[in-house]
């Protein structure tokens, strides 16, 4: 249930992402950027399990109670680490896309400083926002 | 021993970058200091083909968390192509140091950022998991960014289009990233790991059972598009004009010698190793754009007087044989697009470098303004003259045997029409090659009471070597092509069989 949201989300983010970087002003450039890239963030995040019970850490005692869904492929059945079938229950959430989604997220966050960087220079340097006017190297 | 080496290969350049930082005033000891470490890297790489080639794969645990955790594969492909980069990037910055400014580009990011470079460039040859792929782009991309701006003294592009070049970089990059992201997220979604041999496993495993998702097709061709402009295929090579002309020319040199190729070996590695199925519907659409490369960067580079944009467009041209041969898709087609990106890489690599110095003899980057420099600077037209012919494909250079596999592998697979468009366009090639050539050495000096000034800005003696160097080695390929077309086979034979690099990253144990 939550999923269909989160998903038609992620595309609603990604619509408005591509509109904003067709637009012509710099700045709307660089924010449709971050909102592109926050989307694909969001997209890493929906691939794992978010729905397990307990932090994935094993201690002595959780090791002997678990089936170990996350860390076991059971291809036969159909059951491929982060994608679990109806009625399985998950004891983990997938520590995983966690720790991908901060990666991308603090690449992301140094691209976008930089991208400002070059922005304000590009405006002291032609004294516009505007792209179209931009144009020195002729594609 | 060997044990270890893919992993110094991407930490001594991050480590050398934070030196090189920490001694921006000791300019002789920079000098040393990274033209070592680079010989070093280069041995490091060499001794690690030459070990991998002997003994197979080698595997680097980072942490020691198998396949679940960061690894580094070293197979043929990834150590030969360290290699090639640790060779050009020894020369460019042999070449850089006696070429970059001093003050703005010497004593400040030159060195750290040339460092990080190099690092990000390892590591995308060497590591096996997918998301780390994706980290090392972002390195290689920021660190070359960072480099663009730096300024040289055969140098003319302003600081404004400079400016404008990264802008376009920058963006255009953060999108091809965005859609690798998504396509990552979509494979961890369907197979839950991102190491490429399990991934290769799983889904090798779900198309014998018949249970392969159509969107694993979406995810082939997302990544088709991130490497297609990472290698300035032909819709997404419109870049490639802008920002590669306007860096300084050891960048310029690394940016159209390796980092374009990383685009090709990202096709070979994922498309080869990990989408094996859906090779039926990469490879038509690989030819198609490939010619099509072929044709746009040829024709364009004709119209062009500016003779760093000119041979960017060549560039461009150039990369589309090294496609046409991963297109045509049989093991001697291959085997021939390896040679070619090898003999590519070095003789544009040696172009770039000879250009940058010309640019400096001549005091503009506008070749009808040039002309009769054979005269004050024989060493520049001889280079210059080698760097053509090895591009046009004349021998005795390697582009020659490079441009000959590639005919004659796609003739024997019957490709015929893609074979002539391909000779066409090397005729095309040879004009614009051999006519600039012809345009800035032959001749009348133009300005014959400046021959004194054109004189006293001819190359100094480090960068002489560097250039000496790349030409014996572009020479040598052309003469002697046996031991690399010997390991291009035995790459296309790993390629087209990675049984053994599946065996050797999930054989081990975890703990």
């Amino acid at each position: 249930m939550n999923n269909t949201l989160l998903s038609i989300t992620i595309a609603l983010l990604f619509g408005i992402g591509t509109f904003m970087i067709l637009r012509k002003d710099i700045i709307k450039i660089v924010l449709g950027m971050t909102i592109l890239s926050h989307s694909a963030n969001l997209l890493i995040f929906s691939s794992g399990i978010t729905g397990g019970k307990t932090v994935p850490i094993i201690t002595e005692e959780i090791a002997q109670h678990t089936t170990g869904i996350i860390f076991t492929d059971d291809l036969v059945n159909g059951i491929l680490a982060p994608i679990v079938p109806e009625g399985t229950e998950m004891l983990f959430v997938d520590p995983m896309v966690q720790a991908l989604t901060l990666t991308a997220i603090v690449i992301s966050l140094a691209t976008t400083s930089f991208l400002l960087i070059l922005s304000y220079r590009v405006y002291k340097e032609h004294n516009t926002t505007d792209v179209s006017k931009v144009r020195r190297l002729r594609g | 021993m060997y044990h270890n080496i893919p992993i110094l290969l991407v930490a001594v350049p991050i480590f050398f970058a934070a030196i090189t930082v920490f001694l921006r005033s000791r300019f002789k000891l920079q000098k040393a200091l990274n033209t070592t470490v680079f010989a070093g890297l280069f041995i490091m790489s060499l001794a690690l083909l030459l070990h991998v080639w002997e003994n197979g794969i080698v595997v680097y645990e980072v942490g020691e968390w198998g396949k679940y955790g960061i690894i580094l594969v070293a197979d043929l492909l990834g150590s030969g192509m360290v290699v090639l980069s640790s060779f050009i990037s020894m020369m460019a910055m042999i070449y850089g140091q006696d070429y970059m400014d001093k003050e703005t580009a010497l004593d400040t990011t030159f060195f750290p950022l040339f460092n990080i470079m190099v690092a990000g460039l390892n590591g995308i040859f060497l590591t096996g998991d997918l998301f780390n792929l994706f980290v090392f782009f972002e390195v290689l991309v920021m660190a070359s960014c960072g480099l663009i701006v730096l300024t040289g003294r055969g140098d003319h592009t302003p600081m404004l289009y400079k400016i404008e070049a990264i802008f376009k970089y920058l963006v255009l990059n953060m999108f091809s990233i965005i859609v690798m992201l998504t396509a990552i997220a979509s494979l961890y979604a369907t197979v839950g790991t991102l190491n490429m041999a399990d991934i290769s496993v799983k889904l090798a495993q779900l198309s014998a059972a018949g249970t392969m998702p159509w969107h694993v097709y979406m995810i082939a061709l997302m990544f088709i598009v991130v490497f297609g402009y990472k290698a300035a295929m032909f819709p997404l090579h419109f870049w490639l004009a802008d920002v590669h002309p306007s860096a300084p020319a050891p960048i310029h040199a690394m940016l159209s010698g390796m980092v374009i190729k990383v685009g090709i070996y990202g096709i070979l590695r994922i498309h080869y190793l990990i989408f094996p199925d859906v090779l039926f519907l990469t490879r038509p659409i690989i030819l198609i754009l490939s010619l099509v490369t072929i044709g746009v960067g040829a024709a364009s580079a004709i119209g062009q007087y500016d003779l760093k944009r000119m041979l960017a467009y060549s560039s461009v041209s150039q990369i589309g044989y090294v496609l046409l041969g991963v297109g045509m898709g049989s093991v001697y087609t291959t085997t021939a697009a390896l040679m070619y990106l090898v003999n590519h890489a070095m003789a544009k690599s040696m172009l770039f470098l000879a250009t940058g110095e010309t640019l400096y003899h001549a005091g503009t980057k506008d070749i009808r303004k040039m002309g009769g420099f054979i005269r004050t600077s024989p060493f520049l037209a001889t280079i210059f003259l080698m760097g053509s012919m090895s591009i046009a494909g004349l021998p005795p250079m390697g582009g020659f045997i490079a441009k000959f596999v590639v005919f004659d592998s796609g003739l024997e697979a019957g490709f015929y029409a893609p074979v002539a468009i391909a000779l066409l366009f090397a005729i095309f090639t040879l004009f614009y090659l051999f006519r600039t050539w012809m345009t800035i050495f032959w001749g009348e000096l133009k300005e014959p009471e400046n021959e004194s000034d054109f004189i006293a800005r001819s190359p100094t003696p480090q960068i002489k070597v560097a250039l000496a160097l790349l030409a014996v080695a572009v020479i040598f390929f052309g003469v002697y092509p046996e031991p690399l077309f010997a390991l291009a086979s035995e790459i296309t034979a790993q390629l087209f069989d990675p049984q053994p690099y599946i065996d050797a990253v999930l054989g081990g144990q975890v703990r």
